[in-house]
């Protein structure tokens, strides 16, 4: 299924949002969506960290894992993702190791060490699969990508400190399109940076700031199927929506209702309710310090909402088309609309 | 009353975040305790029942056990007015006895002033966890606070054939020779001298320590196992301090809390078997306390800060059975419409404990008097 | 004279910071006291802590739990470039002590702690004034429930009490009247913990709730509202007074706690003096009297004279060893040690504030110092002490046992003891015979006996002290 010539974007409405403080989900980091549409999200703060297992009706499947530093448990946390069968891989970048559980989070292996040769691990961030099922990590304080097989075996690394092209300055999230080229979010340069699978620089786009275009320390991206690129703008408290080139689409700040379990929570609270009666619930709808965003097949994009305990769930609607659908490309921007 | 050769000695363990005291005496005839629960509850055919209404969490057998050889009061619903749903400051209060305004001096350093009024066992009072729990400290009442008797005292990081030297070289530097102008450098010295006398005392503990009971490895089993040990080596220590935590269930209540009532009430058995095993427990009793109770509906996955709660009595000494009244359940009774009401306050326990366990005059130390309970005549 | 600058350097830093690295320490000296002062009163010269980074390891800042916040504020206060900026906060922190314990409500603490960064230089009216409006120190103190006709005096009669004039100052009248003054003073409901965490308090003034009656206050009458009283409080004589011991207490050296402080004498009544002289000539601006405080002789004569604070005493450790200059999973530990040690930050025990001086110790606290101490250094990797190891190397000559012993003391402070102190420490030294990091057959031995002579420096009674 290849990427569409062009979109007609109807448009990208909110859904709904699941989990909540404590009951479902603590500041879910980021979250990898497995067999049968289960949330895996991984939740990390300084005094716990774990996965926590959601269904898409807001149904709690359980946890795996824990604070600590033995197998299976997680320290620093930072990103998850799944493989065909549904194993996951949650990197550490605090234990510089990547390990893998099974779909229902038995623990399996881990690989990685510390330092900074050939494979070796700086506090690993991002990861990514390419379609070969290869991971690439954000290698953040060695400031470069490097790729592995599955099991940990080097194939490739590229990138140095630096803000030049090709160069980076702690980069966090990674993602692979359906073409196999590569986005970095290029953190502590306010950027993304686009490369071919064997780093090769492609092109790069965004600055610092808080405009359209504009990063403040963006943590997350990935990419559909469409080629569109989605950038979780976390100091920006935000998600940004670009095209295959980079153009900026729109932006996403946050539509937050009651998840199904915040509800049963507050109704169960007469105390809260009163309390919540009193305040003023509009900043209740706002991302907060979002660090990742997922989109899987159907168009669904989830945002793990990072302050705010919870996942908010959109769904994107387009119309693809055929290049016989939409006239030519302009070079010029016209007035005459109508 | 007084044991006769033996001083008493009190035990208190503090369950940390808010046990759940309806699912640990389980109200299980109770409609308005299955309506108010259809997620948290505990089946009545699970429970184990004392009585035709009440029954222990099935995961607390051993504390049934001890119930049923009359080894266990419970205090079913303690509290105190306009219970405070705060961790820290609902324990303060607890630790206090001050609901009203923030107080400074802990009850049980209170206590160990007035056993130990010159302060001359620097053991009078020993608490077990991390930090210094704010019941135990109060201005000039020395206690002995550690993590883990094995890693007790200065200089542990230092490596083990170092060790001794190490602290030959602190016992020089902090005795003074003479006493000087300077009241810090005193305090210093006098305090330094203080935890190397409490170190060589404490280190007897471990070293002549034989038991046949195998405690379990959790936090609690572990604090219990180390006040069995430092209690069996008779230093003189009448108060020890206890923690265990992990009681604050808002989420995936059930599995949690089972396990922690297991873990609880296993200790409890063990510390109990272990003293009797050496003929030590006559003169010990255990005062088991939580700084709230839960509300009284669940929220769909655990249950939320709430009033009322349970504590319990345990030992040789005591005399078992139910005491105070179970909060009513109806829901036309319930306290602000959400939580359960308290019938004693937490006060009179304290006092109970004090006056008839150790001989003391409560009404100073808990600021006033409150109603008792009798669970020792 | 150069060594004796260089310790004078070090006592400036340590009080007007957390103490700094030998190469900082060596850096500040060569500035020249004089100049040193200027820079640290004068923050905005230096760049901020990078939050950025801190957010990425440490989580959102705004949203984090009270102990994870200290433990952030912690590694700033062994990294800020702006050591008397967060010296400050840590001043009003003990001076306007408010605890999260009541509140639970850590994102209002935390905010109140950002305001202290942000003012703890300016006016002491403006300080009060943000005081007043700070929604941590509004629930706090229960003007919350200060409403017309239903005054609530807590906050009325502490702002007098323990946050400006000092008890026997004012009477039961101008408590009544200052409340009545803040009447309606509040803050707007915020969204709750539960479902989705913690959002922030902003300030609110309730006209419907405030008392506009004529009040009459330390002598000045009319329709007074909280900004007038402020300003009344401000200008007098007992304010600056009572400001002046604080910063000695905190600053210079240990005096009685303040409930002593209307019936016992300062320690040092001409500093007490020369600060409130500085108070006055400069409308009660902090960074005035900051000023004068340091350049003073009776600063730069109070050596060791203040028993450090748990915080003090961690992050001066760190400046020793190197610890915590990156963000790494150890934070929590940091924090936690301070709150063992008697300081929890965030949650002082009591509106009075933690008690200092020599109530810092007992033997739980102690052992806490010790331990904490003595643990962090025996890291013979840890840059601060691999600096110290190497420097010891570049003398070349072997280092007879009292050199031995000097030249640690030098590079832990420089570090003075006494007596009972020096024998032990030399005792001890003298047993090893001479070091020599120099063979290769004695390196491995001679970093053991660096390392363990660092040990017991720190496990001293005179460091203890600031």
């Amino acid at each position: 299924m290849g990427r569409p010539y062009a979109m007609l974007r109807a448009g990208f409405p909110y859904v709904k949002t699941v989990g909540m403080r404590r009951m479902t989900v603590n500041f879910p980091v980021d979250l990898a969506i497995g067999k049968e549409g289960v949330l895996h999200i991984l939740c990390r703060n300084e005094e716990g960290a774990m996965v926590r297992r959601l269904t898409g009706e807001d149904e709690d499947l359980g946890s795996f894992g824990s604070l600590g530093v033995g197998d299976g448990q997680l320290r620093w946390p930072v990103s998850i993702i799944a493989d065909r069968e549904g194993n996951l891989f949650v990197s550490d970048e605090a234990l510089h190791r990547i390990s893998k559980f099974s779909p229902q989070g038995e623990f399996l292996g881990k690989w990685g060490s510390h330092g900074a040769g050939d494979g070796e691990l700086n506090a690993p961030s991002g990861i990514a699969f390419d379609k070969d099922e290869n991971i690439y990590v954000a290698d953040a304080l060695n400031h470069r990508i490097q790729l592995f097989t599955k099991d940990g075996g080097f194939l490739a690394k590229w990138g140095s400190h630096g803000a030049g092209d090709g160069q980076f300055n702690m980069p966090w999230g990674v993602a692979v399109d359906e073409l196999g080229d590569v986005y970095v979010a290029d953190w502590r340069n306010d950027r993304i940076q686009k490369f071919t699978g064997g780093g090769r620089f492609i092109f790069k786009f965004g600055r610092s700031g808080s405009g359209e275009s504009e990063f403040h320390r963006p943590a997350g991206v990935t990419v559909d199927r469409d080629g569109d690129v989605y950038v979780a703008d976390t100091g920006n408290n935000r998600v940004q929506l670009f095209n295959h080139e980079g153009r900026y689409v729109q932006k996403f700040l946050g539509d937050a209702t009651l998840s199904k379990s915040a509800r049963a929570y507050m109704l169960a609270n007469p105390m809260f309710l009163r309390l919540r009666d009193m305040a003023v619930i509009d900043e209740q709808k706002l991302f907060r310090s979002p660090r990742s965003v997922r989109v899987d097949d159907q168009g669904f994009m989830y945002v793990p909402d990072y302050g705010s305990f919870r996942v908010q769930i959109y769904r994107k609607d387009v119309e693809r088309l055929r290049e016989d659908q939409i006239a030519a490309p302009l070079r010029s921007p016209s007035l005459l609309t109508a | 009353m007084k044991r006769k050769g033996k001083e008493p000695v009190l035990v208190v363990t503090q369950l940390s975040g808010g046990n759940d005291f309806m699912n640990t005496l389980v109200p299980y005839a109770s409609g308005h305790y299955y309506d108010a629960r259809p997620t948290v509850s505990i089946d009545a055919g699970e429970v184990l029942p004392i009585n035709d209404a009440l029954g222990f969490h099935p995961n607390a057998a051993p504390l049934k056990e001890l119930y049923d050889l009359g080894k266990v009061a419970v205090v079913q619903g303690i509290g105190y007015p306009n219970s405070n749903r705060s961790h820290f400051r609902a324990m303060d209060i607890w630790h206090t006895c001050e609901p009203d305004k923030v107080g400074t001096e802990g009850w049980v350093a209170r206590a160990v002033r007035e056993l130990d009024p010159h302060g001359e066992n620097v053991l009078a009072c020993v608490s077990f966890g991390k930090g210094l729990p704010r019941a135990v400290a109060a201005p000039g009442v020395p206690v002995t606070s550690l993590g883990d008797l094995e890693r007790y005292g200065v200089m542990t990081d230092v490596a083990e054939e170092e060790r001794g030297e190490a602290l030959d070289v602190f016992k020089r530097m902090y005795t003074p020779a003479s006493t000087g102008p300077e009241p810090a450098m005193e305090r210093l010295s006098q305090t330094g001298l203080d935890v190397l006398r409490g170190i060589d005392l404490l280190k007897t503990a471990p070293e002549t320590y034989r038991s046949n009971v195998e405690y379990a490895a959790n936090p609690i089993a572990k604090g219990l196992r180390d006040v069995a040990r430092v209690h069996l080596a008779d230093l003189g220590t009448r108060i020890f301090y206890t923690q265990h935590g992990g009681y604050d269930t808002h989420a995936n209540e059930l599995p949690t809390h089972q396990r922690l009532l297991g873990e609880l009430s296993g200790a409890i058995m063990d510390f109990y078997q272990d003293l009797e095993e050496h003929g030590a427990g006559d003169n010990v009793a255990m005062l088991v306390f939580t700084e709230f109770g839960r509300r009284i509906r669940d929220n769909g996955s655990g249950t939320d800060h709430g009033s009322g709660g349970g504590a319990f009595i345990i030992g040789p000494g005591v005399k078992g059975g139910l005491y105070a009244e179970y909060p009513p359940l109806a829901p036309s009774r319930w306290l602000n419409g959400e939580d359960l009401r308290h019938s004693i306050d937490f006060r009179g326990v304290y006092s109970t404990m004090l006056e008839q366990w150790m001989g003391l005059d409560p009404v100073p130390i808990v600021g006033g008097a409150f109603e008792q309970i009798r669970p020792f005549s | 004279m150069a060594s004796d600058n260089l310790a004078l350097t070090a006592h400036l830093m340590r009080r007007a910071g957390f103490g700094s690295t030998r190469g900082e320490l060596e850096a500040h000296a060569a500035r020249g006291y004089a100049d040193l002062v200027e820079d640290l009163v004068n923050p905005e010269r230096f760049p901020e802590v990078e939050e950025d980074v801190l957010e990425r390891y440490y989580g959102w800042l705004e949203g984090v739990q009270g102990q994870v916040w200290a433990a952030v504020w912690i590694y700033r206060m062994v990294n800020s470039q702006r050591p008397l900026e967060e010296k400050m906060a840590l001043f009003w922190h003990h001076v306007f002590a408010t605890g999260v314990s009541k509140s639970d409500h850590p994102p209002s603490s935390i905010q109140q702690i950002k305001t202290f960064r942000r003012v703890g230089l300016s006016s002491l009216r403006e300080i009060l004034l943000e005081l007043s409006r700070d929604p941590a120190m509004v629930f706090w103190l229960d003007n919350n429930e200060n409403r017309k006709g239903a005054p609530n005096e807590n906050y009325g009669r502490e702002l007098l009490e323990l946050f400006s004039m000092g008890v026997g100052n004012y009477s039961e009248t101008d408590v009544k009247m200052a409340a009545r003054a803040f009447t309606g003073w509040t803050f707007a409901q915020p969204l709750g913990l539960y479902p989705y965490g913690f959002y922030p308090s902003r300030f609110v003034y309730r006209e419907e709730d405030h008392d506009d009656g004529v009040k009459t206050f330390l002598g000045s009458e009319g329709n007074l509202n909280g900004h007038d009283v402020i300003d009344i409080i401000a200008g007098q004589p007992a304010t600056a007074r009572f400001i002046a011991r604080h910063l000695y207490n905190f600053f210079v050296a240990d005096e009685p706690q303040v409930p002593a402080w209307s019936v016992a004498p300062p320690r040092d009544p001409e500093a007490i003096d020369a600060l409130v002289q500085a108070y006055f000539d400069s409308g009660g601006e902090m960074r005035s009297v900051m000023r004068v405080l340091f350049n003073s002789d009776f600063f730069k004569e109070s050596r060791f004279k203040r028993i450090k604070s748990p915080a003090e005493l961690v992050a001066g450790v760190m400046k020793l060893t190197g610890a915590n200059r990156f963000p790494d999973t150890r934070a929590l530990d940091y924090a936690d040690a301070t709150a063992a040690m008697g300081q929890q930050l965030l949650n002082p025990p009591t509106v009075e504030g933690w008690h200092t001086g020599m109530e810092w110790i007992d033997g739980g606290t102690l052992n806490e110092r010790v331990n904490f101490a003595v643990g962090q250094a025996q890291d013979a990797a840890s840059p601060g002490v691999k600096a110290i190891i190497d420097r010891l190397a570049r003398e070349g000559a072997p280092l007879s046992p009292k050199e031995f012993l000097d030249r640690c003391l030098d590079l832990v402070g420089p570090l003075t003891v006494g007596e009972e102190t020096r024998d032990a420490l030399l005792r001890h030294a003298s047993a090893g015979g001479d070091l020599d990091l120099n063979a290769d057959a004695q390196r491995e031995a001679g970093e053991g006996r660096v390392l363990r002579m660092l040990q017991l420096i720190v496990a001293s009674r005179e460091y203890q002290f600031a």
